[in-house]
């Protein structure tokens, strides 16, 4: 490991060159940015990943029929464990998806969950990420250049290979493929993630496709190369919001989708991979409900623990939101990538009172957690070792099983004192090493 | 129960050639129990392909494209409906039709406007849904003044009101989000109606079971004189004609609609705008330019 901590200006220079940058909207004009690696990894071991494993595909597995339910019969709304308002009103839930028979009836294809390791040793989910959650390229990369930088590391230390990632992805997409070629399809190069989708795309064997690549004819999905030849798509991991995915069918406005791909799918012609309609399953007032869920589908106790979470909502909750505000995280349900989440200690007494009235105005709007004590995590700054807050992006993806990718994206926060480590809002992130049974 | 002979049509021109013409219709009339269709024609050209399914509503949709050069398209639906109005399917109630959709979303005018409704019905001793709504259909009718041109199909139900003004779309909008205010659900209905003119937008309401219509541009209960094509929580779920396409041109739409009454042996069709009812202003175009495509 000394030895990847004194290469770290060399990983990161080689990241550079192969372009590892994400991109970022600041005062209305696109940068690129480089993604800082650290080279001191974040460790699980063999034993707490094999419950963090389980515990995350018993989640996943829930949301995936709660999805599936939500757009046929809604049995988890007519047996009241959720309230209908909490569904319908999110603006995740299309109704244009209603009756749609998903490819082997998976939604969530591949699902980026976050989580926090709390002082208590135990896991917390912070958040699901159903739609197009990003991020697996970069502990990708790192990998390959750190196993390059020092191989011996890697098998000293009994660490899990993990370059299986595309892999275990293409075979995700072939699961539902339709009949015909994989596609990923990316808005374009102004988009924070399109080093990730040019990656994903060569190293899962896809086409790397815009609107202009693809279109629908005959109730078909076809990709049409540099020759003009014309290919059908069996899939298409697309990697555009739901809402400019068909402009015929969602925002009409939409100039980067592909019209009326919304019929082909519908009619069991192409998968599309995350399935439409999937924020309804992982908006933050959702969250709340998720171990209900578990507990409704599967019949099972949640194995993996909610932040605890309050709904101003029901009465009880809000009554205890409003008299302890200034301990608790304001989340605005409606906002994501780091965004609208208020921590109560950082507000004026003013700016409080004001939050109260607006959470007793509009009480579906937020949902209020515990701030969990997370494990700091060591990050090298200069020659020093500081502690920064981090959590835990991990990869579960459902093909004919749902797997737990042995790897992840460890992100930790650039200034000691902040807890948000979303890319959008700087800050770093590390390799994830999950270490086999087989210590040497 | 009525038969009735429908005619719809819609032709397109483009000032120059448009090429990548993506278009979705409703423009066919769905079989329910209160109205059994036979389609006799249904002609959609330039066409690469059309292809026939139900949407996310409910509502049977038309889907194709013309990728090479053209400049018109256009449409033509014919056939009969057996319309039994009062017949109502009893199915149970999709709940997002409880909650406000974009074009819903209530103002202050909208909840001052719901809340003066429920007092009068209060004061009257009105109970039933339905009679709420009709009540406040009632009042929308009078307060409400129809004139074309004012409104805009990105209109909201608030804006409309404010302006007091307004078509069949905006009645409608402003009557669904008065009804969902009102704890009632309601949906929006695009559709035919008797007589010579163009395509009208109506309510229905979820009551005892069941979707009932109102039609708040004429203050009337919908009868055997509507032939319904589509529904959703508002005007954007339910577009009968949109289109995309590539170039830069302007448009030209005619519409045409056409629905008579068949008397079995006897010739007494009702031609015209029967018994005052207001038939719509032509839809205003749709099909949206995106000449800026890359």
């Amino acid at each position: 490991m000394k030895e990847l901590v004194e290469h770290t200006e060399g990983i990161n220079r080689l990241m550079a060159r192969y372009g590892v940058k994400f991109g970022i909207y600041k005062g209305g004009e696109f940068h690129e940015q480089l993604f800082p690696f650290d080279a001191i990894p974040r460790v699980i071991t063999h034993d707490d990943f094999q419950q963090l494993e389980k515990g995350l595909i018993q989640r996943v597995n829930a949301l995936n029929l709660f999805l599936n339910d939500i757009y046929s019969e809604k049995k988890i709304i007519k047996d009241g464990v959720i309230p209908e308002e909490f569904v319908f009103i999110s603006s995740g839930y299309l109704p244009q998806c209603e009756g749609i028979m998903p490819t082997k009836n998976i939604y969530s294809h591949i699902s980026g969950i976050d989580l926090v390791l709390g002082k208590d040793g135990e896991w917390y989910i912070l958040e699901d990420n159903l739609r197009i959650p990003s991020g697996a390229s970069y502990p990708m990369i790192a990998r390959e250049i750190c196993r390059r930088v020092s191989p011996a590391t890697f098998s000293n230390n009994s660490v899990v290979d993990n370059r299986n990632y595309a892999a275990m992805l293409r075979q995700t997409m072939d699961w539902v493929n339709t009949g015909g070629i994989p596609v990923i399809m990316t808005p374009g190069r102004y988009n924070a993630a399109y080093f990730e989708h040019s990656y994903l795309a060569e190293r899962t064997g896809s086409e790397l496709a815009t609107c202009t690549d693809l279109f629908v004819e005959d109730n078909f999905l076809y990709y049409r190369d540099y020759r003009e030849k014309k290919q059908k798509v069996g899939v298409i991991y697309r990697r555009i919001s739901d809402e400019y995915l068909d402009p015929m069918t969602f925002n009409p406005e939409s100039l980067i989708g592909i019209p009326n791909i919304m019929d082909v799918y519908r009619s069991g012609n192409v998968a599309i991979v995350n399935a439409p309609g999937n924020g309804v399953a992982d908006d933050k007032g959702i969250y709340y409900f998720v171990p209900k869920m578990i507990r409704y589908y599967l019949d099972q106790e949640p194995i993996l623990k909610n932040a605890p979470t309050y709904l101003p909502f029901y009465d009880e909750d809000r009554k205890y939101v409003l008299d302890n505000l200034e301990k608790l995280v304001i989340k605005d349900v409606a906002e994501a990538g780091g965004y609208g989440v208020i921590f109560g200690n950082e507000l004026s007494s003013e700016k409080l009172s004001e939050m109260k009235k607006l959470i007793e105005k509009e009480s579906r709007r937020f949902i209020a957690q515990e701030v969990v004590d997370f494990q700091d995590m060591e990050v090298m700054e200069g020659e020093d070792r500081v502690l920064r807050k981090a959590d835990l992006r991990a990869f579960v993806l459902s093909g004919e099983t749902t797997q737990v990718w042995p790897g992840g994206l460890t992100r930790f926060s650039r200034n000691a004192d902040s807890f948000v480590v979303n890319s959008s809002q700087g800050g770093g992130f590390k390799d994830t090493w999950v270490l086999s049974q087989w210590k040497k | 129960m009525r038969k009735l002979k429908f005619k719809y049509s819609m032709e397109l021109k483009f000032s120059s050639p448009v090429s990548r013409h993506y278009f979705a219709l409703r423009c066919v009339p769905g079989d329910s129990l209160r109205q059994k269709i036979t389609v006799a024609e249904c002609r959609v050209s330039p066409a690469d392909y059309t292809s026939a399914d139900k949407d996310g509503f409910g509502n049977l949709k038309i889907s194709g494209s013309c990728r090479r050069l053209h400049d018109m398209f256009s449409y033509y639906v014919a056939g009969t409906a057996v319309v039994q109005g009062m017949t109502v399917q009893k199915c149970p109630l999709h709940p997002m039709y409880r909650y406000p959709s974009k074009y819903t979303e209530p103002g202050p005018g909208i909840t001052a406007f719901a809340e003066k409704v429920s007092q009068k019905c209060k004061r009257q001793g009105t109970e039933t849904a339905m009679e709420r709504a009709v009540c406040a259909m009632h009042d929308l009718y009078t307060r409400f003044q129809y004139i074309p041109g004012v409104t805009d199909i990105g209109t909201t139900a608030e804006q409309a009101l404010m302006q007091g003004k307004g078509v069949c779309q905006d009645y409608a909008h402003i009557m669904i989000a008065v009804m969902r205010q009102m704890g009632i659900p309601a949906r929006y209905v695009n559709g035919l109606m008797i007589g010579e003119g163009a395509t009208h937008a109506w309510v229905e309401i979820y009551t005892d079971g069941g979707w009932y219509g109102l039609d708040p541009t004429n203050d009337l209960h919908i009868d055997d004189y509507y032939i319904k094509l589509a529904h959703g929580r508002d005007y954007a779920d339910c577009v009968v004609d949109k289109g995309i396409f590539l170039g830069n041109a302007s448009q030209e739409q005619k519409i045409y609609v056409n629905v008579e009454e068949i008397s079995d042996g006897r010739d007494s069709s009702v031609n015209g705008t029967a018994g005052g009812r207001e038939a719509d202003d032509p839809e205003k175009p749709d099909h949206a330019d995106t000449s800026h495509r890359g």
